[in-house]
């Protein structure tokens, strides 16, 4: 068997792409987090209107009103011409009434302070721009080239500029009039008012100007419908179309933008039709849930001089949802915790596994996330943040680059539970091969041996054609570590163990025992709880019932069957099931899923926290064993169903140590009862204690009581220890396989007495 | 050979006692090796057995840090 703890070596530079372009294009395109809100999605200026509704609800008028002079030279003209596309597509609508954006973008412009100085020092360009005929285009694409730098000359028939604008914005009220008008005087344009303005006057103009413009009345053939350059080289707007949903103010502007877009190409030398980026109006896949939004209908603005028009604007704009899709994150204690959305998340775990020398930054988020398939679930396109995750640390695991160290606690645990913790035996005295084998799971043995041993012998008791037991690891372990090849050999180790006892029906008690098992075509696998309702619940079934949460496992999230019959053993044994939101399908897993409780502590604490979030006070039926143990160790009182079925209640939450000792003892109990053999406990040799302060400092520190009598049985052989004569304590040391085990220990006559321990993983010696 | 570099060094005053061999330990060169990495340090090393003392202290703070380094290497 290979070596599956050998140490790495951080030279090794082999490198895995994690997914092929499209694949990772394909994955990363089902998060639309990032999709422009609706009324964007409408906006071919591309006005954040999402923003400039937070801005306008938190009374931030000047920013509002600086987002509407960025997109627009004439942003009152804008205001009033412009029909608003986007309030038709306001999500805010199926919920009531949409938001009066037209009359927000009014209200900012009125309330909010003009820009002061003169903004960056530009230098005049060399290119030089004229503007021809009296036309809302022309005045837009006049004004954008100024305020581009590039010297204007803007020839009109208006006399001046107060008829310019009237021929313009006809549509402008009075007190916007004069306000766009000085806006105007202040523009760095040369307008010659009075021009006799003909399609002769422009050839003969048009010398000495690199860049031309000119209203649709003066030019003959229409320009081409994305640049807007004509034949002849001028800029013009082109015929007006079919209705595209636009209106006609604001496709003018629309039109402005794109020429003053092949001007710039123009002035650069460049093909107008390259480099233009999206331009106008584009499809929104955002997702946006309605289902908590109150209805709620438009606040009156008053007009510009009234009382309370700020207030009521700011009122308004606090109507708008701010539309964002972030489904994934709220039940998802990862993702808030690194606080990535999965498309981000996925591109840097990617170049993450691209990373041939450096740090992997993002090694510590791959293995922080429980795998447990929330996310696919409330994701409204399914995205499955846990298959990248797992996906990932297998690639890491592949190419060497996952650190030993953050598994191997885990790993090593599973070992034990498929080695010496092991036992698949058969009751005493049955010759033929039993129908059915009971697997508990290696968590249940762990945490709840007496339960499971009373389970057993009531299921073997009541159950026609055999049960056998099998204790152990199905194997998840390895899956969820990334560590395929370990995997594959649990695999066919349980599959030969079950070959030997005649490939019976599994009657799996964990929920991930059984969907692994089921997975991977390792024989029948029942659920222990359907079997149950259908023998009837055991005799010693009792308990006090009343309310409770029933918090389902993210190994069941699939598995509807067996959720009902969970719920229906807890309704049979008188419990009333208090309704969570996060349960079912959407459960939120307890941390010790994808082995986030050895890889981040922390963040295992807040999802097991996150768990009891809806019911903080009220007492927990799980039906799985890891969920009831880290329910339990973050405070709540957790049951499992086999502990409240079979009237073994487990106490308090083992450490790691003693999670070990229970395997061991169940398997010894279990011999001894149902096959009449007796283990003989491997004796120490000598006597020893640990001190309570050390027992919690060295589970704290994931360090097993064994190791510690490993080291202190080779300080017996030995002699080998330092003594701290401040302290008075010896210090012994041992080596076991990846990690130096040091122990703090004083010596008395009758053994030792451990007060402390440590360890490390880097190797020492001499030079 | 020319005086190497190094990582860190822990000063002896003679109250950690080689409990084998009976004598003080003394400053003295070791080092360090974390996946194909070594780093000198200076650390108390008893000079008749050649034990090598890692405090505490020591384990868990720099040698921590930087075993989590290294391992997202």
């Amino acid at each position: 068997m290979k070596d599956h703890f050998k140490e790495r070596n951080t030279r090794d530079y082999h490198q895995k792409q994690l997914f092929s372009k499209e694949e990772l294009e394909a994955r990363e395109s089902l998060c639309v987090h990032e999709q422009p809100p609706f009324c964007s999605a409408a906006c071919p200026m591309k006005l954040d209107v999402r923003e400039f509704m937070a801005k306008m609800a938190a009374r931030k008028f000047t920013e509002a009103r600086a987002m509407l002079e960025r997109i627009s030279p004439f942003p009152e003209i804008l205001a009033h011409g412009c029909h608003h596309p986007c309030e038709a597509a306001c999500r805010r609508g199926e919920a009531g009434e949409s938001i009066d954006i037209a009359g927000l973008e009014r209200a900012a412009m009125f309330l909010g302070a003009p820009r002061k100085g003169k903004g960056l020092l530009k230098f005049r360009k060399k290119k030089k721009a004229a503007v021809f005929g009296t036309e809302l285009f022309t005045l837009l694409v006049a004004a954008q080239l100024a305020d581009k730098s590039y010297p204007v000359e803007f020839y009109v028939e208006a006399e001046d500029a107060d008829a310019l604008l009237r021929l313009c914005a006809p549509f402008l009220p009075p007190e916007a009039m004069a306000r766009e008008m000085a806006r105007l005087g202040r523009m760095d344009v040369n307008i010659f008012y009075g021009s006799p303005v003909t399609p002769a006057f422009v050839e003969e103009k048009r010398k000495g100007f690199e860049l031309l413009c000119a209203a649709g009345y003066l030019v003959q053939e229409a320009p081409d419908p994305v640049t807007l350059l004509g034949e002849d080289g001028i800029l013009c707007a082109p015929p007006a179309s079919e209705d595209d949903g636009m209106g006609e103010c604001l496709r003018v502007f629309y039109d402005a933008r794109r020429a003053s877009v092949s001007a710039d190409r123009l002035a650069q030398g460049l093909d107008p039709s390259t480099m233009r980026g999206e331009e106008g109006t584009v499809t929104s896949r955002l997702y946006t849930d309605l289902s908590q939004t109150a209805s709620s209908f438009r606040i009156p603005l008053p007009g510009e001089e009234a009382e309370g028009y700020g207030e009521a604007a700011s009122r308004e704009a606090s109507r708008c949802i701010q539309c964002a899709c972030e489904e994934c994150l709220k039940g998802c204690v990862y993702l808030r915790h690194f606080s990535k959305f999965p498309r981000i998340l996925t591109r840097e775990i990617y170049n993450n596994a691209g990373i041939i020398m450096g740090d992997h930054m993002m090694n510590k988020p791959m293995n922080s996330c429980s795998l447990c398939g929330q996310c696919k679930v409330t994701c409204p396109n399914g995205y499955d943040m846990g298959e990248i995750c797992r996906l990932a640390r297998e690639n890491m695991v592949d190419t060497g680059k996952m650190s030993l160290a953050v598994h191997e606690f885990a790993l090593q645990d599973m070992l034990f539970s498929n080695t010496e913790a092991f036992l698949s035996c058969v009751p005493l005295g049955r010759e033929e091969p039993c129908r059915y084998v009971f697997f508990p799971g290696c968590q249940a043995g762990a945490v709840a041996p007496e339960a499971v041993i009373r389970a057993y012998r009531d299921i073997s008791g009541r159950l026609e054609g055999g049960v056998a037991l099998m204790l152990g690891c199905c194997g998840a372990i390895a899956k969820w570590a990334g560590r395929r090849e370990m995997f594959a050999e649990q695999k066919e180790f349980l599959r030969q163990e079950l070959r030997k006892l005649g490939n019976p029906v599994i009657l799996a008690a964990c929920p991930t025992c059984k969907k692994t098992m089921e997975e991977e075509g390792l024989g029948r696998v029942k659920g222990v709880w359907e079997l149950l309702l259908g023998i009837g619940l055991p005799g010693e079934a009792a308990s006090e019932g009343g309310e409770a949460v029933l918090h389902d496992a993210c190994g069941a999230r699939n598995d509807a069957g067996m959720r009902e019959d969970v719920r229906r053993i807890a309704r049979e044994l008188g419990f009333t099931l208090l309704p969570a939101e996060w349960t079912g399908d959407k459960t939120s897993c307890c941390g010790y899923g994808g082995l986030v409780s050895y890889t981040n502590r922390d963040v295992a604490a807040k999802m097991a926290e996150e768990c009891r979030k809806e019911f903080p006070e009220a007492p927990y039926i799980t039906y799985c064993m890891a969920c009831r143990d880290r329910l339990a160790r973050q405070g709540a009182q957790s049951m499992h169903l086999l502990e409240l079925l079979y009237a073994a209640p487990a106490g308090e939450p083992p450490d790691i140590s003693e999670k070990r000792k229970n395997r061991l003892l169940l398997k010894e109990r279990v011999l001894r009862e149902f096959c009449g053999e007796e283990l003989m406990p491997e004796e120490m040799g000598f006597a020893g204690e640990i001190t309570e302060e050390a027992r919690r400092q060295i589970d704290d520190r994931m360090i097993l009581d064994t190791d510690v009598w490993k080291v202190m049985k080779h300080y017996r052989e030995t002699g080998e220890a330092i003594l701290d004569q401040k302290t008075g304590l010896l210090t012994a040391c041992r080596r076991i396989g990846n990690v130096t085990f040091w122990v703090k220990f004083t010596e008395e006559e009758n053994g030792y007495t451990v007060r402390g321990a440590y360890s490390h993983r880097m190797t020492v010696q001499t030079r | 050979m020319a005086e190497k570099k190094n990582y860190y060094t822990i000063e002896t005053d003679g109250s950690l006692i080689c409990q084998k061999c009976g004598v003080p330990l003394e400053k003295s060169n070791a080092v360090f090796s974390y996946l194909e990495n070594a780093f000198p340090v200076e650390l108390p090393v008893c000079p008749k057995c050649g034990f090598v003392y890692v405090p505490e202290e020591l384990a868990m703070g720099k040698v921590l840090s930087v075993e989590k380094v290294l391992e997202d290497k």
